[in-house]
């Protein structure tokens, strides 16, 4: 081999071997070298076989001799990922290419050699660092719900204590009743389906709340979103009450189903309600707030709209950004994290002017094909 | 007019709450009817009617402070009883301020809501019969001649009959004589009732 050719071969990033028909090294550049831990002259003159693990490494040469009858390429002119073995017996993956060398009878076959050990760390690293994003914003997300939650304490507590007032009556009436010279049964039994009817409807109220407040990995499923509107219903309503605002709930008649997380997507829509109710505290707004959820072109929409003042220029520039807030108390969170779960349901959450007054916060969520919930 | 027999009212906008307090109230064979609202109670409500009132403090709408302002403002009497949740306990003390008769904080016993409604009906029945005294005795000073209401006003402040006649320029047996007729119409026993009923009418009874 002349010194033009070597000088070219050795300079070549990637690792070049060229064999004979039988598999025999004839030459083994210098990147190849520092690949394998081979020096050139160790390598020269032995069976290619030796820089595979098993079980390539038995049946190389039988690969060599199929290709060499039959004419049927597996591997040349095609490149694969392949796995490497290295002097010292460990392994590391790469890309090979292979050609086969005109001019030569028998022929002889030259092998590209990328080391993709790098490429492989690297994606692991950025698959890592993906995972950790994800578990953070669900960690924030959750952290989000646990403080909405806290907010909602009093409205919650009043929610399960008219339950809890209905039986205690229901429960000492029949038992007045029941000790009566000549009881009253059926008032008695009155009183019994009240006292069931009631405990199902404080543990409903438990249920919900407890939903909201275990932390849990996003679970995507097929929902119907007035379904999801419906479960979060005792929950919004329980804060509209006792801030003295009325929750109006329009849902479309039926809606095409969407794909996502049922606790996220309550989470915001809890916030906006939430927000709306605040928005219309202000001096002689009327206090109204519409949940509503409506077919729009491919996807359902969902919006909450008030009757409240509405938003200046400056702060509507500003609204989704984190830590931006115009409330004394706000983290300037609520908003952001909502953007963000809506955007991870392929959809987009924003603010219109609602009519005649107020604020309308509305999102988009696409449908799935086909997965009509009627 | 026959009066109505007693009757608690229940404004709540949570129904099973409302429907558990009537359940109660109707166990003790008192009478009462549900409201869901404050308006609505409003709307159906005579002043003639003796009971009591259940008040949810918190409702949409017109809330049960405001509400107990609106009675207030048009003279009812009514005793209001006020029904506190979880964490309710300033507006409660703000409805006792305005004259509320009670107050009971969810979830609450029986017999401490009984309780409470059997002292408002009494207090409803007591102002109720002095409100009739005051209209009655109004209706008896009202057959007064001008000279008889002249003679009651001077005894009533402790003056003597012979310096009510030197006061009015009439003899001293001339005072007995109007004062006796006083005595008579009013259906007083004695000059204390007497005072007690020029008192009464004069001053809206204060309830105590």
């Amino acid at each position: 081999m002349n010194g033009e050719l070597q000088a070219l071969l050795d300079a070549c990033i990637d690792a070049v071997v060229i064999i004979d028909h039988q598999g025999r090294i004839t030459t083994f550049n210098r990147t190849a070298c520092r690949m394998f831990g081979y020096a050139s002259d160790e390598a020269v003159g032995r069976n290619v076989s030796m820089l595979m693990p098993s079980p390539d490494r038995e049946q190389h040469d039988q690969y060599l001799a199929r290709y060499l009858q039959s004419g049927t390429a597996r591997v040349i002119g095609i490149g694969r990922e392949v796995t490497g073995r290295r002097r010292d017996g460990s392994e590391f993956p790469a890309s090979l290419a292979i050609g086969r060398i005109e001019g030569h009878t028998p022929p002889h076959f030259v092998g590209f050699l990328h080391d993709l050990s790098s490429r492989r760390a690297q994606e692991a690293q950025r698959q890592a660092a993906e995972e950790a994003v994800r578990e953070a914003r669900e960690r924030l997300t959750h952290v989000a719900r646990l403080s909405t939650m806290g907010e909602m304490t009093t409205g919650l507590a009043h929610e399960i204590n008219q339950p809890l007032t209905a039986i205690t009556l229901y429960a000492q009436a029949a038992e007045r009743i029941a000790s009566q010279a000549k009881p009253d049964l059926d008032e008695v039994l009155v009183a019994l389906r009240q006292i069931s009817a009631q405990a199902l409807r404080a543990g409903e109220i438990i249920k919900r709340l407890r939903e909201l407040v275990r932390n849990r990995q996003t679970h995507e499923e097929l929902l119907d979103l007035n379904a999801v509107v419906r479960e979060l219903a005792v929950l919004a309503e329980s804060d509209a009450r006792v801030n003295d605002v009325r929750l109006v709930m329009d849902l479309a008649a039926s809606l095409p189903a969407v794909l996502g997380d049922a606790i996220q997507l309550q989470q915001v829509m809890l916030n906006l309600v939430r927000n709306a109710i605040e928005a219309v505290q202000a001096p002689g707004c009327e206090r109204l707030v519409t949940l509503r959820t409506s077919r729009a072109g491919t996807g359902v929409e969902i919006s909450v709209s008030d009757l409240g003042l509405g938003l200046d220029a400056a702060i509507r520039d500003r609204l989704f950004e984190a830590f931006a807030t115009t409330k004394p108390a706000g983290t300037g969170l609520g908003l952001a994290i909502s953007r963000s779960i809506v955007e991870a349901h392929g959809g987009r959450l924003d603010w219109r002017a609602n009519e005649p007054r107020g604020s309308c916060f509305h999102f988009f969520l696409p449908a799935v094909n086909n997965g009509e919930s009627e | 007019m026959k009066t109505p027999a007693a009757c608690v009212f229940i404004v709540d906008d949570d129904e099973a709450v409302r429907s558990s307090v009537r359940f109660l109230i109707r166990s003790v064979g008192l009478q009462a009817q549900v409201y869901r609202s404050a308006q609505d109670f409003l709307a159906g409500y005579d002043p003639r009617h003796p009971g009591c009132l259940l008040l949810d403090v918190r409702m949409p709408g017109m809330s049960g402070l405001e509400l107990q302002q609106e009675l207030n403002r048009r003279g009812a009497t009514i005793p209001v009883v006020f029904i506190s949740g979880h964490g309710d306990v300033p507006m409660a003390v703000e409805a006792m301020q305005q004259g509320a008769f009670d107050f009971l904080q969810k979830p609450f016993r029986d017999q401490d809501l009984l309780d409470r409604v059997q002292r408002a009906l009494a207090r409803d029945t007591e102002s109720r019969s002095r409100l009739a005294a005051r209209a009655e005795i109004q209706v008896r000073l009202a057959t007064l001649t001008p000279r008889e209401t002249e003679v009651l006003q001077l005894v009533t402040r402790g003056k003597a009959n012979k310096v009510v006649g030197a006061e009015l320029g009439v003899s001293q047996r001339t005072v007995e004589i109007h004062r006796a007729h006083v005595m008579e119409k009013m259906n007083a026993s004695s000059l204390a009732e007497l005072v007690r009923m020029v008192l009464d009418s004069e001053h809206p009874t204060h309830n105590p």
